[in-house]
C-alpha cells in the first residue's frame, strides 16, 4: 500500500511539473483528488479495515492528499506569475497619446467665470438684466442729469420705441433694487454699448461685472475690503487696491479704482505708464438721491457698488494689445486660450 | 436614559406643557431619541386574587386558576364574584395577587377574548409586564403585593397612562443624569420652581456596629462616605418604587437595591450598598470589618455581581475590605458582598470617583453599568452627604432598620469652587442680540448660579474677588457667579454664555441677513454646463457684436416680416443696424474669416443673447449656437481621421440634452439655411429647444466660402439655452435599485431595404417586450457590392434584462425568434 501511493504521488508530481495553464492545473486535481480518483476510492475502503488500522490508514490517505494540494496550489501561483511576467513588454514611451480635441473658451468668458467665482464664493449673487434698456434705468434713476453730455447720440446707441442700448451695467443696480427689498449683494456681468469706433481702446460693445451691496451698516471700508479681495484673488495675493476721488452721479462719495500694476509689481513701466498702478474702473457708496429715486430709506440703508471693465482686466493679465482682437474670432487667437479654465 | 413623565412630574408641575415637552427637552439641549406611550388600561383590567391554581390534565403547564375579582362588574362572575381563567405563567400561584385583563380589553398586543382552552372556559389573562406594555419582561405573571385591593384598576397601581421620553445626554452634561436634574433645567426654561422631595426622618437608635474606614486615594477618590444600617429587613419594594424603576429601564430585585437605584436615578448620582457581615477586618484586633479604598494590586482577582472573573491591575481603583475587592470603584460591586435574601446589615456607600480613572476600568473590564456611566461623566464629590441621606431616609422608610451608625466621611480637600464673571455685551458679541442684565441674572439663578452681589468688574475665571479692577466702560461691565458643583461643565465665560443662549432658545437668536433669491442658479448651470459640453467637443468660443447686418438675415431667410428686428436709430455703420435674431449669420462670418485664414478644420461656437420684438416688447434670450466643419480628431496612428458628419453632429446636439437629462426625438423639419431633408428640430411638451442641420452649399458661397473646393460638410447646432434652463427646471433623479440580474447581449445582423428606417426597427423590437428589452445598438452599417442595391446590411446588439429573475436560454431564444419574425413580416428584413 505504501508503495503504491508513493508512486502515485511520484506520478503526480511529474504531471503537475507540465501544468502550463489553469485548466492543465484543474484536470490534474480533479485526476488526482476528483471522485473518480484513485485516492478516493482508497477512501472507500477505509470502512472494510480494522477499527485499529483506520486512524493510520487515513492518515496516510490524508498525507498524500495535502502534498498534491500543495503541489497544485505551488504549480498554479507559478503559472500565474509567469503569465504576469510575460505580459511585460517594451514599448516607446515617447509616441504621442491620443489627442482628446477639447476646444476652449473666448478670453473674456474666462475672465467673466474667473469673476463669477470669485464673487459667488464671498457669498455674492449673479443677477441678469437686458441690454436693451430705457432711459430711466440707464440715466435718470441713476442721477445723471438731463443734459449731461453721456446722453448724447454721439455717446449712446438708440433704438426704436425710445430705447437704448445700456451704457453701463449701473442699470442692474436700479433692476434690483426695484425687485429686491436690501439686503442685497450681487454682481451683473453684462454687454455694454457705447457710439466708439472701434480702436486699441475702444469698442462699441463691451462687457462689464458690476457689483452692488445694500444692507444696514454697510460701509466704504467694506468697499475697500471687497475690491481688496478681489483683486488678490484674481491677480494674485501680492496685487494691492486702492480707490481715489473721483465723480459719477450715481455715487457720493465716488471713486475709481486702481490696483497695483501687475507687470511690474507697482515699481512703473510702460504698461502703467509708469505710475505703479492700472485704473479698474469706477466704485463709490450708492449716493442717496438713488435710494430715494427707489423707495429705499437711506438714513436706514448704505451701499456700495462698483464696475469693472472685463476687457481691460483680459488685456492685461494676457497682455493683449488691441481689444479689436477680442472680437475678430480668429482661431490663431483663441487656441491660445486652450488651456485655461 | 429613560424617564417616565409620571415621576418627573413629582419634581416639576408639567401641568399644560406635557404636550409640548418633546420640543422643550430637544430646545434645552436634550435630544429625544424616541417616546414611548404607555396606554391607559381601562375599567377592565384590576388586581385580583387567585384564589386557587390547579394544573390542568394533560398539559405541563397550564393552570387553571379560580380568580376573584371583586365588585368589579363582570356578567359570567359566580355569585362569590370569582370567575375562572386559564394561566400559563410558571409563577402563577394559588393567594397571589395578580393582575386581570377581562375579555374585551385591548392590550398593546392583542385583545383578551373568552376563549375555550382544552375544553375549559377562560374569562381573561392574568398578565405580565410586556402584557400590560410596561417592560420587555414576560418571564412570568406581575407579583403585586398581598395587601393590594381587590379589583383596583391597574391604570391606578402603574401610573398610566404614561408616556417615556428615551433621552440622548451629551457627554458634558453630568447634571442631566437624574430626573432632579431634566426637572432643574426644564424649570429655569419654564419658569416654574421645582418641587423638592419631603424632608424625611433621619433617627433612628445608634447601632453598636462599628466600621473602619481607610481612604489611600484621595486624588481617585475625592469622597467616599459609608453608614451602617443594623437589623435590616430585605423584602421587596412598594409596587409605586418598583413601577417607577420598571418604566425607567431598571429591574427591581429588593428594598436595599432598589432604593440605590431609585436615589440614583432620582439625583443622578450613584450609590452602592454592602453585605456587612461579608466584610473582613483589615487587622483582626478590631473585629470589625473596614471598608479601604485602595488601588488593586496587580493581578488581583475580582468576582463580579454579574458572575464574571477579573484580574484587576494597579490602575484599578477598588473598594476592599480589609482583605479582598468588594468592589470596582463606581463600576460594579463584587459578588460576595452583595445584598442578599439573608443580609442582616448593612453598609451604605455614597462617594464621588475620578472620572478617568472610572472610564479607563470599565473600558478594560469591558463592564458598563448605570454607575460607571454616571460617575465617567464627572460628578462632584459636592452632595455624596446628601445623596446619602436621601437614601438614608427611604432605608429607614422601608427596610425595617434597627439601629443605624454615623455617616463616616473622607473629604480630604473640598471641591474647588468656580467663580465666573460674565458681561452682557459679550453675549451681544457672540449672540448676536441684546440681554437685559436682569434676564441674564434671573436665567442663571434659577439654573442654580449664585449671584455674586457687588463684585468688580473682569471677565472668565476670578481667582480673587477682591483683587479685581472696575470696570472702566459699558463692555466690561459684568455679573459674578458661583458655580453649582453639579456644573462640572462651566469653566468659562464662553460656557455661560451657551447656557444664557440656550435658555433664551436658539429659535430667538435673530438671523441677520437675509440674502434675496436674487439669482436663477439653475440657469446659470445650464448655460455652464451647455458651454462646457460643446467645449469639450472641440469648439471654441467666439464673441459676436450683439447687432448686425440686416441683409445677411433676410439672406439667410430669417425674414423680417417673420422676426421683426430692432433697429439702431444711430448705427454706426448699416451692416451693424440691427440687433440680432439669430446667432448664425455671425457664426458664419466667423467660419469664412478662419476658413479665408487657411484654416480647415474649425469648430466655433457663440453663447449669447439674441433681441426679439414681440407684441409686448422685446425678450432677450440666450442661446448657443455652433458651426462646425472638417476634421473631429487630430490624425494619430492608433485613430484614424474622421470628419463632421451626420451622426457627430446628431450626438453632439443629442449629447448635450442628455447630459441635462432631457431625451427628446429629433423631428425632420424645414430651415431656409439647411439642407433639404438634413434638419432636425427638437421639442418637448410643445417648447422649441433647438436644432441641427448641414448648412447649404448656396449659403456658405453667399459668405464667401468656395464650397466646391471645401470638399466638407458644414453643420450648425443651435440650442436655446433658456428653454432648456426651463425644460430641466424641476428635473432630478431618482434612484432605481441595482438590477440584481445579469444582462443578456444578443447580436441580429440584417439586409434592410432603404424603404425602412433603422428608428422603426429599433422601435419594434423595444416594443415587443419593453420591460425585458434594455438596449439596442447599433454596431455596423454597410453597404457594397455583395449587398443589393437599395439596401443595407444593420447589426444589432439587443441588451436584454430582467429586473426580476435571471434570463434563461429558452426565454432569450424564444424572444430573439420573435424579434425575427416580426422584423421579417414588418420591414421584409432578410438575416445574414
Amino acid at each position: 500500500m505504501q508503495e503504491q501511493l508513493e508512486l502515485m504521488l511520484r506520478e503526480a508530481e511529474q504531471e503537475i511539473s507540465g501544468c502550463s495553464n489553469p485548466n492543465d492545473i484543474l484536470n490534474t486535481k480533479a485526476k488526482y483528488l476528483g471522485k473518480k480518483s484513485v485516492l478516493n476510492s482508497l477512501y472507500g475502503k477505509m470502512k472494510d479495515l480494522d477499527a485499529q488500522e483506520r486512524p493510520a490508514f487515513g492518515n496516510q490517505l490524508n498525507q498524500v492528499r495535502s502534498q498534491i494540494e500543495n503541489l497544485l496550489n505551488l504549480r498554479a501561483v507559478a503559472i500565474k506569475e509567469a503569465s504576469w511576467k510575460s505580459e511585460i513588454k517594451a514599448i516607446d514611451a515617447t509616441m504621442p497619446g491620443l489627442p482628446f480635441g477639447r476646444g476652449g473658451y473666448h478670453p473674456l468668458s474666462i475672465i467673466r467665470r474667473e469673476i463669477d467665482e470669485v464673487f459667488l464664493s464671498m457669498g455674492f449673487e449673479i443677477a441678469e438684466a437686458n441690454d436693451i434698456e430705457d432711459e430711466f434705468h440707464n440715466f435718470d434713476a441713476l442721477n445723471t442729469p438731463q443734459d449731461h453730455p453721456s446722453r448724447n447720440l454721439a455717446d449712446t446707441f438708440y433704438v426704436e420705441g425710445g430705447f437704448l442700448l445700456r451704457t453701463q451695467t449701473s442699470t442692474v443696480q436700479i433692476r434690483v433694487m426695484e425687485n429686491y427689498k436690501p439686503p442685497i449683494r450681487i454682481i451683473s456681468p453684462g454687454r455694454c454699448y457705447r457710439n466708439d469706433k472701434p480702436d486699441p481702446s475702444h469698442s462699441p460693445v463691451f462687457h462689464q461685472v458690476e457689483a452692488l451691496v445694500v444692507d444696514k451698516g454697510v460701509s466704504m471700508s467694506d468697499l475697500q475690503d471687497t475690491l481688496q479681495n478681489f483683486a488678490a484673488t484674481m491677480f494674485g495675493h501680492k496685487v494691492k487696491s486702492r480707490i481715489r476721488p473721483h465723480f459719477f452721479p450715481f455715487t457720493e462719495p465716488s471713486a475709481e479704482m486702481d490696483i497695483s500694476c501687475v507687470v511690474c509689481e507697482g515699481k512703473g513701466c510702460r504698461v502703467c505708464k509708469q505710475s505703479g498702478w492700472l485704473e479698474m474702473g469706477g466704485a463709490g457708496m450708492v449716493d442717496p438721491a438713488v435710494f430715494d429715486i427707489l423707495g429705499i430709506d437711506s438714513e436706514l440703508y448704505t451701499g456700495f457698488a462698483f464696475g469693472l471693465g472685463i476687457e481691460r482686466i483680459a488685456m492685461l493679465k494676457y497682455n493683449i494689445p488691441d481689444m479689436r482682437i477680442l472680437f475678430e474670432n480668429d482661431l490663431r487667437m483663441l487656441r491660445q486660450f486652450k488651456g485655461e479654465m | 436614559m429613560r424617564i417616565a413623565l409620571s415621576w418627573l412630574k413629582r419634581y416639576l408641575p408639567l401641568a399644560g406643557h406635557e404636550a409640548k415637552l418633546a420640543d422643550l427637552l430637544t430646545f434645552a439641549g436634550i435630544e429625544v431619541e424616541g417616546i414611548e406611550k404607555l396606554q391607559a388600561l381601562g375599567a377592565t383590567v384590576i388586581a385580583a386574587r387567585v384564589i386557587s391554581a390547579e394544573p390542568v390534565p394533560k398539559t405541563d403547564h397550564l393552570k387553571l386558576c379560580l380568580v376573584d375579582i371583586g365588585d368589579t362588574e363582570y356578567p359570567e362572575k359566580d355569585a362569590d364574584n370569582r370567575i375562572q381563567v386559564i394561566c400559563g405563567a410558571p409563577n402563577c400561584e394559588a393567594g397571589m395577587m395578580a393582575v386581570l385583563a377581562l375579555p374585551g380589553t385591548a392590550l398593546k398586543d392583542i385583545t383578551i377574548a373568552k376563549a375555550k382552552i382544552r375544553g375549559i372556559h377562560s374569562h381573561g389573562m392574568l398578565c405580565s409586564e410586556r402584557e400590560l406594555g410596561l417592560s420587555e419582561n414576560h418571564a412570568g405573571i406581575i407579583h403585586l403585593p398581598p395587601d393590594t385591593p381587590v379589583g383596583v384598576l391597574a391604570d391606578r397601581l402603574f401610573a398610566l397612562p404614561d408616556t417615556i421620553f428615551e433621552l440622548e445626554i451629551t457627554p458634558n452634561r453630568s447634571d442631566l443624569l437624574g430626573y432632579k436634574g431634566i426637572a432643574r433645567d426644564l424649570s429655569a426654561r419654564l419658569n416654574v420652581p421645582t418641587i423638592e422631595p419631603e424632608v424625611q426622618d433621619l433617627s433612628a437608635p445608634l447601632s453598636t456596629l462599628q466600621l473602619g474606614l481607610f481612604n489611600e486615594e484621595p486624588t481617585l477618590c475625592p469622597r467616599y462616605t459609608a453608614r451602617v444600617f443594623e437589623g435590616v429587613k430585605i423584602q421587596d419594594s412598594p409596587l409605586w418604587m418598583k413601577t417607577a424603576l420598571i418604566k425607567s429601564g431598571l429591574r427591581p430585585i429588593n428594598n436595599i437595591v432598589d432604593i440605590t437605584n431609585f436615589v440614583m436615578l432620582e439625583c443622578g448620582h450613584p450609590l452602592h450598598a454592602f453585605d456587612y457581615d461579608a466584610l473582613a477586618s483589615r487587622d483582626g484586633a478590631t473585629g470589625h470589618p473596614d471598608i479601604v479604598v485602595r488601588r488593586a494590586a496587580d493581578k488581583e482577582a475580582f468576582l463580579a455581581l454579574d458572575g464574571k472573573n477579573h484580574e484587576l491591575c494597579i490602575q484599578d481603583l477598588v473598594i476592599a475590605d480589609g482583605k479582598h475587592p468588594s468592589a470596582l470603584a463606581g463600576v460594579m460591586g463584587s459578588k460576595d458582598s452583595g445584598i442578599n435574601p439573608e443580609t442582616k446589615n448593612i453598609v451604605l456607600e455614597s462617594a464621588a470617583f475620578h472620572p478617568g480613572t472610572i472610564r479607563k476600568t470599565s473600558y478594560d473590564h469591558k463592564i458598563s453599568s448605570d454607575s460607571s456611566y454616571r460617575f465617567e461623566r464627572h460628578l462632584s464629590p459636592r452632595y455624596a452627604r446628601e445623596i446619602s441621606e436621601r437614601a438614608t431616609a427611604l432605608i429607614l422608610d422601608l427596610g425595617g432598620v434597627k439601629a443605624m451608625g454615623n455617616l463616616l466621611d473622607s473629604y480630604p480637600s473640598e471641591d474647588q469652587e468656580i467663580i465666573l464673571g460674565v458681561r452682557p455685551s459679550r453675549f451681544k458679541l457672540l449672540i448676536g442680540m441684546e440681554i437685559d442684565p436682569a434676564q441674564m441674572k434671573d436665567i442663571l439663578q434659577k439654573l442654580g448660579f449664585a449671584y455674586i452681589q457687588d463684585a468688580a468688574h473682569q471677565p472668565g475665571l476670578v481667582a480673587d474677588l477682591n483683587q479685581l479692577a472696575p470696570a472702566v466702560t459699558a463692555e466690561q461691565v459684568a455679573q459674578y457667579y458661583r458655580v453649582p458643583g453639579y456644573r462640572k461643565d462651566v469653566t468659562r465665560e464662553a460656557d455661560i454664555l451657551e447656557e444664557l443662549a440656550r435658555l433664551i432658545g436658539y429659535d430667538k437668536v435673530p438671523q441677520r441677513t437675509v440674502l434675496q433669491q436674487v439669482m436663477d442658479r439653475h440657469a446659470y448651470r445650464i448655460q455652464k454646463k451647455a458651454a462646457e459640453w460643446i467645449v469639450a467637443w472641440g469648439a471654441y468660443e467666439t464673441l459676436n457684436y450683439s447687432f448686425t447686418d440686416p441683409a445677411q438675415m433676410q439672406s439667410l431667410g430669417l425674414k423680417e416680416e417673420d422676426q421683426p428686428y430692432i433697429h439702431l436709430i444711430n448705427p454706426q455703420s448699416s451692416n451693424q443696424s440691427v440687433m440680432r435674431v439669430s446667432l448664425v449669420p455671425q457664426l458664419l462670418t466667423n467660419l469664412a474669416y478662419n476658413i479665408n485664414h487657411a484654416e480647415r478644420d474649425v469648430k466655433l461656437f457663440e453663447l449669447g443673447k439674441v433681441y426679439l420684438k414681440n407684441a409686448k416688447g422685446h425678450t432677450e434670450p440666450k442661446h448657443m449656437g455652433a458651426i462646425c466643419t472638417g476634421a473631429i480628431n487630430e490624425e494619430h496612428y492608433k485613430n484614424k481621421l474622421q470628419a463632421v458628419d451626420f451622426a457627430w453632429a446628431k450626438g453632439c446636439f443629442e449629447g448635450l440634452l442628455q447630459h441635462l437629462g432631457l431625451s427628446p426625438q429629433a423631428q425632420a423639419c424645414s430651415i431656409p439655411y439647411l439642407a433639404e431633408g438634413e434638419a432636425f428640430a427638437y421639442e418637448l411638451d410643445g417648447k422649441h429647444l433647438g436644432c441641427f442641420g448641414r448648412i447649404q452649399s448656396p449659403v456658405l458661397e453667399a459668405w464667401g466660402i468656395d464650397a466646391t473646393n471645401l470638399k466638407q460638410e458644414v453643420w450648425l447646432l443651435l440650442w436655446d439655452i433658456d428653454a432648456l434652463a426651463s425644460a430641466t427646471r424641476s428635473l432630478s433623479v431618482t434612484f432605481v435599485n441595482i438590477p440584481k440580474h445579469p444582462a443578456v447581449v444578443r447580436d441580429l445582423s440584417f439586409l434592410l431595404s432603404d424603404a425602412y428606417t433603422y428608428g422603426q426597427v429599433r422601435q419594434q423590437i423595444v416594443g415587443l417586450e419593453p420591460a425585458l428589452v434594455r438596449d439596442v445598438q447599433v454596431f455596423d452599417e454597410y453597404r457594397s457590392k455583395q449587398i443589393p442595391e437599395g439596401f443595407r446590411s444593420l447589426s444589432l446588439h439587443i441588451v436584454l434584462q430582467d429586473q426580476e429573475k435571471t434570463l434563461t436560454d429558452e426565454r432569450v431564444d424564444a424572444l430573439m425568434t420573435s424579434v425575427q419574425k416580426t422584423l421579417s413580416e414588418k420591414y421584409n428584413i432578410t438575416m445574414r
